[in-house]
């Protein structure tokens, strides 16, 4: 018993962990005037979120968001990051005043609709936690299940994916410089410096 | 299970999503904005996950690798216009990237 | 005979639509022969149905209801049911009687004749297949009138030949007179339709039909038939003009001489008479109206007379005569004497269309002058013409042993039958008359046709190829001249009356209007007297002696404006409604409904241009309201639940 709630008294620790490194580096992410730094914070929110699938039975998921978000998906980020250069801006910057007010407003509504939601839910349908077998969320299970239950979903994520491969291809390819350009008009225009960068 | 329960993952992944959320509606450089975009969508995975262990149905995890992929595919979309946008040296600057009004 | 009246209706429509379809493929005189040999098939038809119905049976006795000798007398043919509305059936229905086949004689007979005129008078002419399509579209018309089975039809041929009088007058468009003639006339022809309808819808309400059989029903109340039969005489006093609807004739006169002579003299303006003797059994019981008509009749028949003696074209002095002895008609069928009225129908329609076609003969030789004080000695270059003008002239007035005579002085003799004191006002009238008649008709005698030919008529006559017109003209002249001659010979009353016992079945003469032979001979001795001393009158004052007459400016004066009934209802009718419709669209339709579609477009443009300020080209502008309407859903999915 006293092993049962020393466990539960781990995992309590382990979650809130996880869960403020979580929120901190998504509002990290948000803030930094440099990009870099950005995606940098993103890394950790992503590393807090495996935490947090593992908490949950996931670990094939978890497996999975390190090695393709954190691996692949940040890597390539930092690497147009690093190519674009350097532009810093602030934040909160720029636009039509009101903008920010209703931005704020707007995402301050989605969150407490959703925390109302799952709050109203929280009597109803959440009431009844399920046992899972010890085979939830391993590999296999999640290697059978793709390939029994959700084959559909299966081929067509990875027709997702071939598309996206062509499409970054494309959009990376070089044209001839004669070519007016696939994004259009404006190609010539000039860089010109932004008088909101804070250097 | 043990820990918390499913509740506090819920709440969990509403402010990533939220937080995300304004991230999008207020920064003006393009990578920015394609960062919270992840954070949004980490924060949808993380919902599917917390669901879907309270559940017991697989189809969440499943679910949640798919939107993984597409995250992937969308990201590498993304910052194909990125690059093919510096390449004809325009702006990164949302803002400016306005001609399509009306 | 059924099939004679089914033919005598349908052929000239035939040649309608087949100048029509030819359109300028057929030389211009193929039309006018098309629309002759139409017409005189009609002609055909029309005797064949004639034929028929007196081979019925001989007439039956005087009075009584008439539709109980339809299986002896007359036919209703029916081709299908028009109309049906719950108990409301019409049906295209034609009827043949004594009373329809005497008018199908008389408007294919007369019009054919006319019709045949017209190939020479419209020779020539650019829109001369136009002219004729219209006239045989006039003689269907007038046929449909006279031969329809119900009321229903009669009202249609009404309309039509309404229509095909605005055609004809307004014929030569390029004129703005002509144009406002006609439009004059179908307006005040219009207002006549608007009070016949209401009758038949007064008609409807009591009865559920309009087949001439409901006429003799009776249990109306008072009200109604009396107002039916005012609706009645409104539209006939329209059609006839008569006053106070007569100012249309006169202007008329717009149109081709032919026309003048068809529509305005023998057929259209008759059609008044014909509908008082076909509805007489309605107007008997509404007698008070029946005699206000009388009364119309006899009040117009002097004041045309009067006004007649001033007008200076030839034309126009043959219209107020037209519309005098339309009077003399409407006096018979008021009283009650309707086959003395028709009788006068007959041999006008003779006489008046020989009237207007000589003249057209002159107008034609003139070049189209018809100011009758440049037209003096005419007479000397076409003797044909002066003599049959002179025949037509005689039985206009009423000489024996012409035509007029015969059938003037039945209707004179009927007023006094009556024995009122109206009676007697209605038989000096129409002694009055008989005078005015004698005075005004020789007054154009003289003034055009005997005597030295003026230096204008020497200057502009021009004869047809050696002889006074082509023979298309003058063998229908001649042939009217004739029949204005001999055509009253069909009956002598009191001693020989084949028309009245011909038209008893359909239009007895009421009893009170039958004079006695004491009264009809010493009312056609004071008509022939009347007459002779107009003439006389006439000879004294316009031909070569001369004697003075005291001028009297305002009489002349009142006589030339007709009795300032133009200048009347121009200020009560036309000024308001010219007002009226100034102001309106100066106030509502130029500011407002002509606004609408310029302001609809600029509203339009306005709220586009509003929403398209959502477009800003910012990208976070639009996410924000992605983010806002997602939020918006949400809510609404959480107050739902």
């Amino acid at each position: 018993m006293i092993l049962a709630s020393a466990g539960n008294a781990l995992v309590w620790i382990v979650w809130v962990a996880a869960a403020f490194s979580c929120l901190a580096s998504g509002v990290a992410v948000i803030s930094f005037s440099n990009a870099f730094y950005s995606a940098l914070a993103l890394i950790g929110n992503l590393a807090s979120l495996a935490v947090m699938y593992l908490l949950l039975n996931a670990e094939f998921v978890a497996a999975a968001q390190v090695l393709v978000y954190a691996g692949a998906v940040i890597v390539m980020f930092l690497f147009v990051i690093a190519y674009v250069g350097p532009r810093r801006e602030t934040p909160w910057s720029g636009g039509p005043g009101w903008q920010t007010i209703a931005a704020v407003a707007a995402a301050g509504a989605l969150l407490v609709e959703i925390v109302v939601a799952v709050g109203l839910q929280a009597s109803g349908s959440l009431a009844r936690e399920s046992k899972v077998g010890a085979a939830f969320g391993t590999p296999a299970w999640i290697g059978r299940v793709f390939l029994v239950d959700h084959l559909f979903a299966f081929e067509i994520t990875s027709v997702v994916l071939l598309v996206a491969a062509v499409g970054g291809v494309i959009l990376g390819s070089h044209t001839r410089r004669t070519d007016p350009g696939i994004i259009g008009v404006g190609a010539a225009e000039e860089r010109e410096p932004e008088p909101e960068m804070v250097h | 299970m043990a820990g918390p329960d499913v509740a506090w993952y819920l709440a969990v992944a509403a402010f990533l999503f939220g937080i995300g959320a304004l991230g999008v509606l207020v920064r003006r450089n393009v990578l920015v904005v394609l960062l919270s975009l992840e954070l949004m969508l980490n924060g949808g995975n993380l919902a599917l996950i917390a669901l879907s262990r309270h559940f017991g149905n697989g189809a969440g995890q499943i679910f949640a690798l798919a939107v993984m992929a597409v995250a992937a595919s969308e990201v590498c979309v993304g910052l194909g216009l990125v690059v093919a946008l510096n390449r004809r040296n325009l702006s990164l600057d949302v803002d400016r990237l306005s001609e399509l009004r009306g | 005979m059924t099939g004679g009246s089914w033919l005598c209706l349908l052929a000239p429509l035939g040649g309608t639509i087949l100048i029509t379809l030819c359109g300028t493929r057929i030389p211009r005189v193929a039309a006018g022969w098309i629309a002759t040999t139409s017409v005189f098939i009609a002609f055909a038809g029309a005797i064949w149905a004639f034929i028929g119905v007196h081979s019925q049976g001989p007439p039956n006795f005087l009075g009584g209801p008439p539709w109980a000798h339809l299986p002896h007398q007359g036919e209703i043919t029916t081709a299908w049911t028009w109309l049906q509305s719950g108990n409301f059936h019409v049906g295209l229905q034609l009827l043949v009687d004594p009373l329809s086949t005497v008018m199908m004689l008389i408007v294919s007979g007369v019009g054919g004749l006319i019709v045949l005129y017209s190939i020479g008078y419209m020779d020539g002419d650019d829109e001369e297949r136009r002219y004729f399509a219209y006239i045989a579209f006039f003689v269907f018309s007038m046929l449909l009138l006279v031969e329809g089975g119900n009321l229903l039809l009669l009202l249609a041929g009404w309309g039509l030949v309404g229509l095909s009088s605005y055609l004809l007058i307004g014929f030569w468009h390029e004129r703005p007179s002509a144009i406002q003639a006609a439009k004059k006339a179908f307006v005040m022809n219009a207002f006549g339709d608007a009070t016949m309808a209401l009758a038949f819808f007064i008609l409807i309400a009591h009865t559920h039909s309009l087949s001439f059989g409901v006429l003799s029903t009776s249990g109306f109340s008072s009200t109604a038939i009396n107002l039916i039969a005012l609706g009645l005489l409104g539209g006939a006093a329209a059609k006839s003009a008569q006053i106070p609807l007569q100012t249309w004739l006169p202007d008329a006169m717009e149109g081709p001489t032919p026309v003048s002579a068809l529509i305005h003299a023998a057929t259209m303006v008759t059609a008044g008479v014909y509908l008082i003797a076909r509805t007489h059994v309605i107007f008997e019981q509404a007698r008070t109206v029946e005699l206000i008509a009388a009364g119309t009749g006899a009040l117009t028949l002097l004041v045309a007379g009067l006004i007649a003696l001033v007008q200076t074209d030839i034309k126009r002095v043959i219209a107020y005569s037209t519309m005098s002895q339309i009077g003399y008609m409407f006096l018979g069928a008021g009283v009650g004497a309707y086959a003395n009225g028709m009788f006068h129908l007959l041999t006008h329609a003779f006489f008046k269309a020989l009237l207007f076609m000589t003249a057209g003969l002159a107008i034609h030789a003139l070049a189209g002058e018809q100011d009758i004080r440049q037209m003096r000695g005419i007479g000397r270059l076409m003797p044909f013409t002066k003599w049959c003008f002179l025949a037509g002239a005689l039985a206009l007035v009423g000489i024996p042993p012409f035509s007029g005579f015969f059938s003037k002085d039945s209707i004179v003799a009927s007023a006094a039958a009556l024995g009122t004191w109206y009676g007697w006002i209605f038989w000096v009238c129409g002694i009055a008359g008989a005078f005015l008649t004698g005075l005004y008709t020789f007054r154009l005698w003289f003034l055009v046709f005997p005597g030295e030919p003026s230096p204008f008529v020497r200057e502009h006559y021009h004869d047809h190829h050696g002889r006074e017109g082509a023979w298309t003209m003058l063998v229908p002249v001649g042939i009217l001249a004739v029949l204005a001659t001999v055509g009253g010979w069909l009956q002598w009353s009191p001693r020989w009356t084949p028309f009245t016992d011909w038209l008893a079945p359909a239009a007895p003469t009421l009893q009170a209007a039958i004079p006695t032979n004491t009264q009809e001979y010493y009312t056609s001795a004071a008509t022939v007297l009347a007459g002779l001393v107009g003439i006389a009158a006439a000879w004294a004052i316009y031909s070569g002696r001369r004697i003075a007459i005291p001028s009297a400016p305002f009489w002349r004066r009142t006589l030339e404006n007709k009795f300032w009934f133009d200048a009347l209802y121009d200020r009560i009718f036309y000024a308001p409604a010219a007002w009226t419709t100034a102001a309106l669209r100066r106030e509502f339709e130029d500011p407002v409904v002509l606004q609408t579609g310029p302001d609809l477009g600029q509203t339009t443009l306005e709220t586009g241009g509003l929403v398209r300020r959502i477009q800003t080209g910012f990208l976070r502008t639009y996410v924000l309201f992605l983010a806002a309407g997602a939020a918006g859903i949400v809510l609404a999915f959480l107050i739902a639940k």
